[in-house]
């Protein structure tokens, strides 16, 4: 059994607890969280104790960190785990400050750290069926690809000013989805934002509402479309268009009934939020973090992989708030 | 029962074969003339039609002849557009009006008070109507934005590249008319991207196969645009309309609707594979909007402004594309 120390006791720290106590090779040793009722709410459900980090680092005995903090604090939390000589498993983003990121890389370098950066769209297994038959060949080679990523409704006005902005927060997980399947370093953004959900998301600086373009140096083309407030569930969707044709990953529905009567046909719901869309992907992702463990895997999505993701948050915020393509 | 009304129809190449037997099939109609230069052409659609071989002065003097439907090559139509107004005739042209912004603009005099329908067929196809009675009736509240897919089956002959106009003006101009239809506002800012993925022989003769267009509107509705020349899948004709309390979609239709399990899996037949076989009711409700137009006196619900327009739009996606910036309109 591998110890594992969870350092954020929030939401998400919650799912990956209950995903390390689930998993036959990985066990809770500690929680940290800075209000311990959390901490100790978790801790006990999990059968793991509270700890502080130095504790939890301290520790010759835990292999693992599970950085699921705040995001401001994701960077310092990862470095510390990598300077005690753990595997780090961290939430995304790596950062809101792209030059803080890349300052920080040499860093994780020197200290032979072995991060795993926790996109879990990678570990849908829809996603991820898609992307096995686009490698095989299934449609010919990939030409363009539409993400389409609605949530669906806003977060509470007093997140965004902290979120880093729609961008960085947001479509940050679809960039990443974006380098992924498409398989080339996108080296070119555009991107028109606009607050069309709520006002008070615009005076707070931030926008609701995006389309975003990317483009590869080969000319393959990358359409994303955001939107914090969708009104009929999370929409999560890819479609890769190749040169044979076209693969789509459509939602998941939250029952396949549907119901015909003479006023047409009705179809269940998308399942809803991220907490269960990706409660699949959450369990995956914490499987392969027992493998980089257990069997010396390596990180699917590296330190680097976080890096190139806010590189091109970074760049379409700039380019919707210029209104000009950027180069990367 | 009143009398039909006799029309023209000048051209009779791919179009024309669309819109001549739908003008003969109508019931408030009679197609009389084909007006065509390529006699074999002309001598099979009258046959097929019932109507006689004129000249283009012929038709046109005829007083009986209440209506044309312009089906020539796309370099004609606004020169056979003002001889038939100049004439008294009502005009169903295909689009594009022109492929110059400037001569077409020029022309706006010539068609002030003029009865004269731009073929935007989209706009008749039965699900695109119904989804903007929807969008109307507030079922997905205010549409916030749009996504508009228009993926070819193949890429043309490359000989008709160089007077095509290019991607934007030849093809993309459907969807830029459609997404003015649907947004019920005009674009305020282009931006367009383009590659030649497709066929290398498109980028040899100066143009592109693949799009993507970003619209933003004045009250900062977004749409995108998808284009390319050659899906490997068929004809790929999607609407996704977002709005503040849902989304509309049109979806493809098949060749038929069954869908067969095995152990392979599910397996379903292919969507349409031109726009023969998908836009066919579009091209006959536009003939009985014509004929509405001619019958009835309704007023043309697509036009010569709205040609004129989605032909600007065009050249500023291609301008877009050209210079890498966003063109503000």
């Amino acid at each position: 059994m591998q110890k594992i120390a969870l350092i954020g006791a929030g939401r998400i720290g919650r799912i990956h607890a209950a995903n390390v106590a689930a998993h036959p090779e990985l066990q809770l040793a500690y929680v940290i969280d800075p209000i311990a009722d959390s901490a100790a709410s978790v801790a006990q459900s999990f059968g793991a104790k509270t700890a502080d980090l130095d504790g939890a680092l301290g520790d010759a005995s835990v292999a693992g960190v599970i950085v699921a903090s705040s995001t401001d604090t994701h960077l310092d939390f990862s470095l510390r785990a990598a300077q005690a000589g753990k595997a780090i498993f961290c939430e995304k983003p790596i950062d809101l400050d792209l030059g803080r990121a890349q300052g920080a890389q040499a860093q994780f370098e020197a200290a032979k750290a072995r991060v795993f950066l926790a996109f879990n769209r990678r570990f849908d297994p829809n996603f991820r069926a898609l992307k096995t038959k686009l490698d095989a060949g299934a449609v010919g080679k990939l030409e363009t690809l539409h993400i389409t990523s609605h949530d669906p409704s806003p977060p509470p006005a007093g997140y965004i000013p902290v979120s880093g902005g729609l961008f960085k927060d947001m479509a940050i997980h679809d960039f990443d989805m974006a380098r992924w399947m498409l398989g080339e370093e996108p080296n070119e953004v555009f991107a028109a934002g606009a607050v069309l959900v709520d006002p008070e998301i615009g005076r707070l600086g931030d926008i609701d509402t995006a389309k975003t373009i990317l483009r590869t140096p080969s000319g393959k083309i990358c359409v994303i479309s955001n939107s914090r407030r969708s009104g009929y569930g999370y929409d999560q969707r890819i479609e890769a268009f190749g040169s044979a044709g076209a693969l789509r990953a459509n939602n998941v529905v939250e029952s396949t009934v549907e119901a015909w009567t003479e006023n047409g046909a009705q179809a269940d719901q998308f399942q809803n939020f991220f907490l269960d869309r990706y409660a699949a992907a959450y369990k995956s992702e914490m499987a392969h973090f027992a493998d980089m463990l257990v069997r010396g895997a390596k990180a699917q999505i590296g330190y680097a992989d976080g890096v190139a993701a806010l590189a091109l948050a970074t760049a379409a915020q700039a380019s919707h708030v210029k209104g000009l393509p950027i180069a990367l | 029962m009143s009398q039909k009304v006799d029309v023209a129809i000048i051209g009779a190449g791919r179009m024309g074969q669309i819109h001549g037997p739908n003008a003969a099939r109508h019931p408030d109609l009679r197609l009389k003339y084909v007006v065509e230069t390529d006699a074999s052409l002309a001598g099979a659609l009258a046959a097929q039609t019932g109507a006689a071989i004129a000249t283009l002065s012929d038709a046109l003097n005829d007083p009986a002849i209440r209506g044309v439907v312009i089906a020539s090559s796309t370099d004609m139509h606004l020169e056979h557009s003002l001889a038939c107004i100049k004439a008294g005739k009502a005009v169903l042209c295909e689009k594009p009006i022109d492929l110059d912004l400037a001569k077409a603009r020029a022309a706006a005099p010539a068609f002030e008070g003029a009865r004269f329908i731009l073929g935007f067929n989209r706009r008749f196809d039965p699900h695109v109507s119904a989804l903007r009675d929807k969008i109307a009736a507030g079922v997905i509240g205010n549409l916030e934005t749009l996504t508009l897919i228009n993926h070819d089956p193949a890429a043309p002959p490359p000989a008709f590249i160089p007077r095509s106009g290019g991607l934007f003006k030849d093809f993309t101009i459907h969807d830029l008319d459609l997404a003015y239809a649907l947004l019920g506002e005009p674009p305020a800012e282009i931006f367009a991207t383009a590659s030649c993925l497709v066929d290398p022989m498109i980028a040899e003769l100066g143009d592109v196969d693949t799009a993507r267009v970003i619209i933003r509107t004045k009250s900062n509705k977004l749409c995108v645009i998808s284009n390319t020349r050659r899906s490997g899948y068929g004809y790929d004709q999607r609407v996704e309309a977002y709005g503040s309390k849902g989304m509309a979609a049109t979806g493809n239709e098949r060749l038929d609707a069954v869908e067969v399990w095995t152990e392979n899996g599910a397996s379903a037949s292919p969507i349409r594979p031109n726009f023969l076989s998908r836009y066919m009711p579009s091209y006959a409700r536009e003939m009985d909007h014509f004929a509405d137009v001619l019958v009835r006196g309704v007023k043309p619900s697509v036009g010569y402004a709205e040609g004129l327009a989605a032909l600007a739009w065009a050249e500023a996606c291609a301008e877009s594309a050209r210079t890498n910036a966003v063109v503000k309109l």
